[in-house]
């Protein structure tokens, strides 16, 4: 018994020191990755793969269809979401890198009073869920001229609209929800790598007798390149992955398509028309959209370029 | 200390055991049931009270859950797929319904022992539209028969009569009438949902599928009714888009008990969307048979409805069954569809029962009240029912996200062009 | 340089008004539907969410129906506080010990591993909506908490966060232990661990977030009325088939309030040590 004992510990002693030594532990640090990795990343992806090849009629009814369900993606509803959603993700990226940038500029000015409260008021839309977000914007963008966009747009003799039923106007509508509720999101991107610019570089400007927008543009943007490739890449991320805005309008189905991304497409193919194979096909085209946008708009600021 | 708290667990366990075991009819059966209607849930407990106390060796406790439209519907189908989690019962929205039916031996029970031995009395039209293989899985709440429902108050100013109008043309010349005279609009066009579009052209005589199941949406009659639905808003400025896009919005509500429009053509079951939504219209409201597209033609169609199955999945299905026969279809449930919900009964033989004109909310409410049941016994013959298909679901998907949003909202497409591009997407799809 | 800070500080005036300006813009939907929420639900729904403030006709009975007669809003509000502390919990446990390995460890395979974590951030999960969803079928975690967190537990983004951070800490420390014949697990948890406290601070209020917001992914998992979380709770208020619009304003005013509550108390916590280290590469 007592032999024994002492063998366990032994032995425990000698797995321990295994599992310390500098060559093992680093696996078990890294291993929940590992493991979440190949069951809810790999794994998904390559079945939905494999699925956007088959027509899936229930759970054991599955028939391989080739390439039918890509060529079905020729239909004017995926044509639509493509357009929504390239024309939502530029619309947003458009707005919401130089607006903050603007914001975040004006604000790293040590002299302006306020500034902390400031930054954390256009925070906090950031706070809220899009549904709850998404309620006030569709209730404010009611029909009813007494709905509070229409009341400001009758201020000035116009309207009523019925927002959510128009494409401009419903596209505005998601755009209008986007920025209020990420400004002040990117502005503290934009603020912390405004802080790394060293003020020698604006001094030595003010030495050459360059103004503010000189400084700006010579200094601020060149020394922010990292931050605002940063930013475009989670908006082209976020643009064209955008479904809960659409679903606070106008959930799962809207007039005409004018609220369907190609998110909200995956999810109607799937879930409502109970399509999986379909469904899958179109996540797969999103995939390599995304990837492709993204690979492209590195390009473009030369991230890859070795410097 | 230990000991004895062994001994307490293991005697509480035993008493557990075997109060659930030994006296096991004590408890009432619970069943489960899903809809996405709160007044449905509603009707069935009380529908469950009623039973309980004349069967008191049956007692039952229902378990409803309301849930959104879509989840509710989407959840169904993935557990009814995935052989767990449904409930016992559930309701199935008719336009979804074609969904449950899918594949050789649909997850639904069949209910022919309960609905065949009272054949005879029910509008069996409702009974097709949940059944597959001559196999009835579905019970309706109401037949669901389109009815005009006028605005008399506004009527009476323009100086029309309702009994003068009785084709489609004749409706139009009133409208005009109205409009010039109030410069109220005469009626709503629905544009995110299908009602107005798909009533009328189930009236007509046309529908989107034809009995062999082709896809007719792009017919030429559907086009014609189309365009004039769009004319109405568009030329001849007697409706207006609805507001809000449909008549089970809010907006409309507010708008039409303001006296928005003068009149709306919607089933019979939109008689407590009056009594809850409309409150200032009370006594203003006449209902009588809608007009018809030719002389002498139907006035009336078989819209919407929902119905109640029970899943495979359900432990004691005999129960369920002869509950749910006892809460709509016996005399007195269809009578309760008609005084709790406010529906027309699926069983025609309570349509002049002494309980239907006995005054309730709906007699008070309606400026014919007592005579509304008159209404229904007028166009009964009438009522054209639809065709429902396998790809039905998606057929009612396109048409409300589609056809009078872009042909009648938009002007983005010609009637042609939106029903032919409909027709052509379900054509593909089979 | 006098003139300089003269400039400067007459550009500060303006843009002191200009940022009054853009912050009531900002905070004002906050404001009307703080006002909404005073109001009969069926008011909003008919009229449109008003600028029109009648302040006698405010009541305070849609809060008395969410706290006291209709219990659905407690148990949403439960669920979503269940899920959001363990989601929390579980990434910033897993998601700090695989930055600790990634930032102080060398061995095979870690730039490809490194890789693939700026590689997952990089996919939106929506497009793994359904294989996921059969997965969670498959696992049996349909309607289960579990099932909402699992999946996005180990997060890529805290990952990566909390691998900058720890890189940013002195190596000395680690070396210091390692002589003293400390185990590297302990290394871990009684040294580096109190030092990231910032870290862990940011990643809370951030990670807190996206649970208490998340919609889509429990939508797609979570099933029974008594599962359901905030957001998906409120959004099935929005049905012309029930009547409960009174519960939908003050629904969202309070599920506003935990989360905004714990970023003013943590806000510079929460900034600096998102700032710290979110983007340096």
């Amino acid at each position: 018994m007592g032999f024994n004992r002492v063998s366990i510990k032994v032995k425990i002693k000698k797995i321990y020191s295994v599992i310390n030594s500098v060559e093992v532990v680093p696996y078990i640090f890294v291993l929940p990755f590992i493991i979440t990795f190949l069951v809810f990343f790999l794994y998904p992806i390559i079945s939905s793969v494999i699925m956007s090849f088959q027509n899936i009629a229930g759970f054991r009814d599955v028939t391989f269809v080739g390439w039918k369900n890509y060529r079905n993606l020729l239909n004017p509803h995926y044509y639509s979401a493509l357009k929504v959603s390239f024309l939502y993700t530029f619309l947003t990226i458009a707005i919401l890198i130089p607006f903050p940038l603007i914001l975040a500029a004006l604000l790293n000015n040590k002299l302006l009073r306020g500034r902390n409260i400031f930054r954390s008021s256009l925070f906090m839309p950031a706070l809220t869920s899009v549904i709850v977000a998404g309620m006030f914007f569709r209730f404010a963008f009611g029909t009813q001229p007494t709905a509070l966009f229409n009341q400001i747009i009758g201020f000035f003799g116009l309207g009523p609209i019925t927002w959510l039923q128009g494409r401009s106007t419903g596209m505005l509508a998601l755009v209008v929800l986007c920025v209020w509720r990420w400004t002040g999101v990117n502005i503290v991107y934009f603020l912390a790598g405004l802080q790394g610019i060293p003020q020698e570089l604006y001094e030595s400007a003010d030495i050459d007798g360059a103004n503010s927008l000189q400084k700006f543009f010579n200094i601020t943007i060149p020394s922010l390149k990292p931050v605002i490739i940063f930013v475009t890449t989670i908006s082209v991320f976020g643009g064209f992955s955008m479904f809960a805005e659409s679903f606070a309008y106008w959930t799962s189905r809207s007039p005409g398509d004018i609220g369907l991304t190609l998110v909200a497409y995956i999810y109607q193919t799937g879930f409502n028309n109970n399509n999986f194979g379909f469904a899958s096909a179109i996540g797969i085209t999103l995939l390599i959209i995304i990837m492709m946008v993204n690979v492209l708009q590195l390009n473009l600021f030369g991230f890859f370029k070795k410097d | 200390m230990k000991r004895f708290f062994l001994f307490a667990m293991t005697f509480i366990l035993m008493f557990v055991v075997m109060t659930v075991g030994v006296f096991p009819q004590e408890k009432p059966t619970t069943l489960t049931f899903w809809t996405f209607q709160e007044s449905h849930n509603k009707f069935l407990q009380d529908a469950v009270t009623t039973w309980n106390a004349a069967n008191p060796d049956r007692q039952i406790k229902l378990e409803g859950t309301v849930y959104p439209y879509e989840d509710m519907h989407n959840n169904l189908l993935i557990s009814l797929q995935s052989g767990k989690g449904a409930p016992d019962l559930a309701d199935i929205e008719i336009s979804m319904y074609a969904n449950y039916l899918k594949g050789t031996t649909p997850a639904l029970v069949p209910l022919n022992d309960i609905i065949e031995p009272i054949k005879d009395k029910l509008i069996m039209g409702r009974f097709d539209s949940y059944a597959k293989d001559g196999k009835y899985y579905g019970i309706d709440y109401h037949v669901g028969a389109t009815v005009m429902y006028y605005n008399t108050d506004i009527l009476d100013k323009a100086g029309v009569s309702i009994d003068d109008i009785k084709t489609i043309a004749d409706y139009v010349e009133a409208g005009k009438k109205v409009v010039a005279k109030t410069g109220i609009p005469f009626t709503v066009v629905e544009v995110t949902e299908h009602w107005t579009f798909y009533q009328e052209m189930i009236k007509a005589g046309s529908d989107i599928f034809a009995k062999n199941g082709d896809v007719i949406l792009d017919n030429q009659t559907n086009i014609d009714i189309l365009q004039a639905l769009s004319d109405w808003v568009n030329k001849d400025k007697i409706a207006v888009a609805c507001p809000g896009g449909f008549t089970h919005s809010e907006e409309y509500w507010a708008f039409m008990n303001d006296g928005g429009a003068a009149s709306l053509e919607m089933p019979f079951w939109y008689l407590n969307r009056f009594t809850d939504h409309m409150p200032d219209l009370k006594g203003k409201i006449t209902v009588a048979p809608a007009p018809s597209w030719t002389e002498g033609g139907a006035r009336s169609a078989g819209m919407g409805g929902t119905g109640t199955s029970i899943t495979v999945q359900c432990k004691n299905q005999e129960l369920a069954k002869d509950f749910l026969a006892a809460a709509k279809l016996s005399r007195e449930g269809c009578i309760k569809t008609y005084t709790v919900l406010g529906f027309d009964p699926l069983r025609w033989d309570v349509w002049d029962a002494p309980e239907i004109t006995a005054p309730n909310q709906f007699t008070d409410y309606f400026e014919n009240g007592t005579d509304l049941f008159n209404v229904l016994l007028e166009v009964k013959d009438e009522i054209n029912p639809t065709v429902i298909t396998d790809i039905y679901p998606a057929a009612i998907n396109l048409l409300k996200a589609n056809a009078t949003f872009k042909a009648v909202k938009e002007q983005s497409a010609t009637p042609e062009a939106v029903l032919k591009q409909i027709a052509d997407e379900l054509r593909a799809m089979k | 340089m006098r003139t300089k800070t003269k400039d400067s500080k007459t550009g500060s005036y303006s843009s002191f008004i200009v940022f009054t300006f853009i912050c009531i813009i900002f905070l004002a939907p906050f404001f009307f539907m703080l006002v909404t929420s005073f109001k009969p639900g069926q008011e909003m729904l008919s009229k449109g969410l008003t600028l029109k403030i009648n302040f006698d006709a405010m009541t305070l009975n849609n809060y008395k129906i969410i706290f006291f007669e209709d219990n659905r809003y407690l148990t949403w509000y439960k669920n979503s506080l269940i899920i959001t502390a363990l989601y929390t919990v579980l990434s910033l446990f897993f998601s700090s010990l695989v930055g600790y390995g990634l930032a102080v460890y060398n061995f095979k395979g870690k730039n490809l591993l490194f890789f693939i974590v700026l590689l997952v951030m990089m996919v939106p999960l929506e497009i793994l909506l359904l294989p996921l969803y059969r997965l969670m079928i498959t696992l049996n975690l349909m309607d289960t908490y579990l099932g909402v967190v699992l999946p996005f537990a180990v997060s890529p983004f805290a990952i990566f966060f909390f691998r900058q951070y720890i890189i940013g800490l002195p190596k000395e420390l680690i070396e210091a232990a390692r002589v003293d014949g400390c185990g590297e697990f302990r290394i871990f948890f009684k040294i580096i661990a109190p030092l990231m406290k910032p870290a862990f601070g940011a990643m809370t209020i951030l990670q807190a977030m996206t649970s208490w917001n998340a919609f889509v992914w429990p939508l797609v998992v979570l099933r029974s009325a008594k599962k359901l979380t905030l957001p998906i709770g409120l959004m099935s208020l929005l049905t012309p088939y029930g009547n409960s619009y009174d519960m939908i304003m003050p629904g969202a005013v309070m599920s506003v309030i935990p989360i905004a509550i714990l970023f003013l108390l943590n806000q510079r916590a929460f900034i600096e040590g998102l700032t710290a280290g979110g983007i340096k590469q």
